[in-house]
């Protein structure tokens, strides 16, 4: 499978630097921030899915096919888009952490709980969008997969409103805050967000599981 | 061994089948696939690489299931009609990405090629010719000391002057009698340049596989008019073309009178005819 990655990280140099160069911007910006989410959790959000770009790639270079032809199985052939996510994922993660660590010494204001929580919300929506959006990618393709992914996304906000509008989730709920500060640290307990990250983890596994399962009935 | 075995071979699109498809490919031999568009080559050539599943039929390459093993691939060089290598990538990172991929992969091989088809290392693919594109996706096949080649209009886009310098490869590399080409081409004059053996495909169906030899010592073109062709037994005649000039038909050798002056057949020819009779 390492020849499938180093493909990927070639390309994900050449095509994604636009991508790479707003995430840099998006955690210098977090840094001199003021704990503003929206700039903290961005790049590990769009990192975590740059992989879906390059399979666009792919698609339209007819990698596809011929990748059908090299000596990987499709569960290796998913699994590297997996991986890639993962890294790249990984290495914004880290980038934001380290950039929040810095900036909340320089401000004096460094608090273990409050990293703690930016860790596991970075952790949870980095891992949640490749875990929703890659199934449908390996079952239909980029164009049909985008799609099938924002219409879930559609119906399950849709859902939410719904149960808000008869009073089932209050609006004050912490998640519901989360568009601009990080006000609910205080009203969520790390060990709830950790069963969170568990739950997450186990929905990125089978995820992973059903998108190898969907690209091996596909036909190349 | 033969390279290639394929039995009763069967893929329904519902628009289209490839309908018990019977082919052999002896080792140290080339296999030409003529076939019009959408008469099922490329669906075959999917089939044998197992990119999409059959509905029945058994396919076996180098006498193993072609669904045994995925290291099977190891020992397969793949050029197909669209390359599919990245288009970001330049020559010099696709060598470095399939000596990742292949265990047999020969750098010095790759380099002698890239050399000998004057393919540029550090220019990216997107700037290639599709001709330049294609000696790639060839340069890779051929770099990992495959045991069969199978190669889908590989040939296209190329000028004369490297087709034929590809088509020379095509044949050296069948010098070694373990290595084998199946080989599928618009241009039939490649095919029957350098083929052993021909396959016809015609909507899905096979009308004729055979060595090449034998094909063109069999059958040949008679120029006669419509009451001479009346006079000859029908079985002997494959195919006919009446214009107002006369009646060219292609025939089977052995069953015309010896007086009657048969001219050779090509292989384009001589797929033309019998395309047109089994409509």
């Amino acid at each position: 499978m390492n020849g499938l990655l180093l493909k990927d990280f070639y390309m994900a140099f050449e095509y994604c630097r636009a991508f790479l160069l707003m995430v840099s911007v998006f955690i210098a910006v977090s840094f001199f921030g003021d704990d503003n989410i929206f700039f903290i959790i961005y790049p590990t959000l769009i990192s975590g899915i740059l992989p879906m770009t390059l399979i666009s790639y792919d698609e339209r270079d007819k990698w596809t096919q011929y990748s059908g032809t090299l000596p990987y199985s499709k569960s290796q052939i998913v699994s590297s888009k997996y991986i890639t996510g993962l890294c790249l994922g990984g290495f914004s993660f880290i980038l934001t952490m380290l950039a929040s660590v810095v900036r909340m010494n320089i401000n004096g204001v460094f608090s273990l709980s409050k990293l703690l929580f930016i860790g596991i919300l970075l952790f949870i929506l980095g891992l949640l969008g490749p875990s929703l959006l890659f199934p449908f990618v390996f079952k239909y393709g980029t164009e049909k997969g985008r799609i099938a992914y924002y219409l879930i996304i559609g119906v399950l906000w849709a859902g939410v409103m719904m149960f808000m509008s008869i009073g089932f989730v209050n609006s004050d709920t912490p998640i519901m805050n989360i568009g601009s500060k990080l006000v609910f640290i205080n009203t969520v307990s790390i060990s709830i967000a950790l069963i969170i990250c568990a739950v997450v983890i186990a929905l990125y596994l089978m995820s992973w599981y059903l998108s190898i399962l969907f690209y091996r009935r596909r036909e190349l | 061994m033969n390279a290639l075995e394929i039995k009763n071979l069967t893929k329904n699109y519902g628009g289209f089948k490839l309908d018990n498809l019977n082919l052999t490919l002896p080792g140290g031999c080339i296999m030409g696939l003529i076939g019009e568009n959408g008469a099922g080559k490329s669906t075959t050539i999917k089939l044998i690489l197992d990119m999409i599943s059959r509905d029945s039929g058994t396919i076996k390459i180098l006498g193993r299931d072609n669904r045994e093993n995925i290291q099977l691939k190891q020992d397969i060089g793949v050029v197909l009609d669209d390359v599919g290598i990245p288009e970001c990538l330049n020559s010099k990172q696709v060598g470095k990405i399939m000596s990742h991929t292949f265990t047999n992969w020969n750098d010095k091989i790759f380099a002698d090629y890239l050399k000998q088809l004057s393919i540029p290392p550090n220019k990216p693919f997107k700037e290639f010719s599709r001709g330049m594109k294609m000696k790639l996706g060839i340069t890779v096949a051929l770099s990992h000391n495959p045991k069969l080649l199978i190669l889908d209009e590989a040939t296209s886009g190329l000028d004369p002057v490297i087709r034929d310098e590809v088509l020379d490869i095509f044949s050296d590399f069948t010098r070694d009698e373990n290595h084998s080409v199946l080989i599928s081409s618009h241009i039939v004059s490649d095919l029957e340049k350098i083929c052993d053996y021909i396959a016809f495909l015609h909507k899905g169906k096979l009308l004729l596989c055979q060595e090449k030899d034998i094909l063109l010592e069999q059958y040949g073109i008679l120029h006669c008019t419509e009451s001479q062709l009346s006079e000859l037994e029908p079985s002997a005649v494959k195919g006919k073309k009446i214009s107002p000039y006369g009646v060219q038909a292609l025939v089977l050798r052995n069953r015309i009178p010896a007086q009657m002056g048969v001219s050779p057949v090509s292989i384009e020819d001589l797929f033309i005819f019998m395309v047109k009779e089994s409509v």
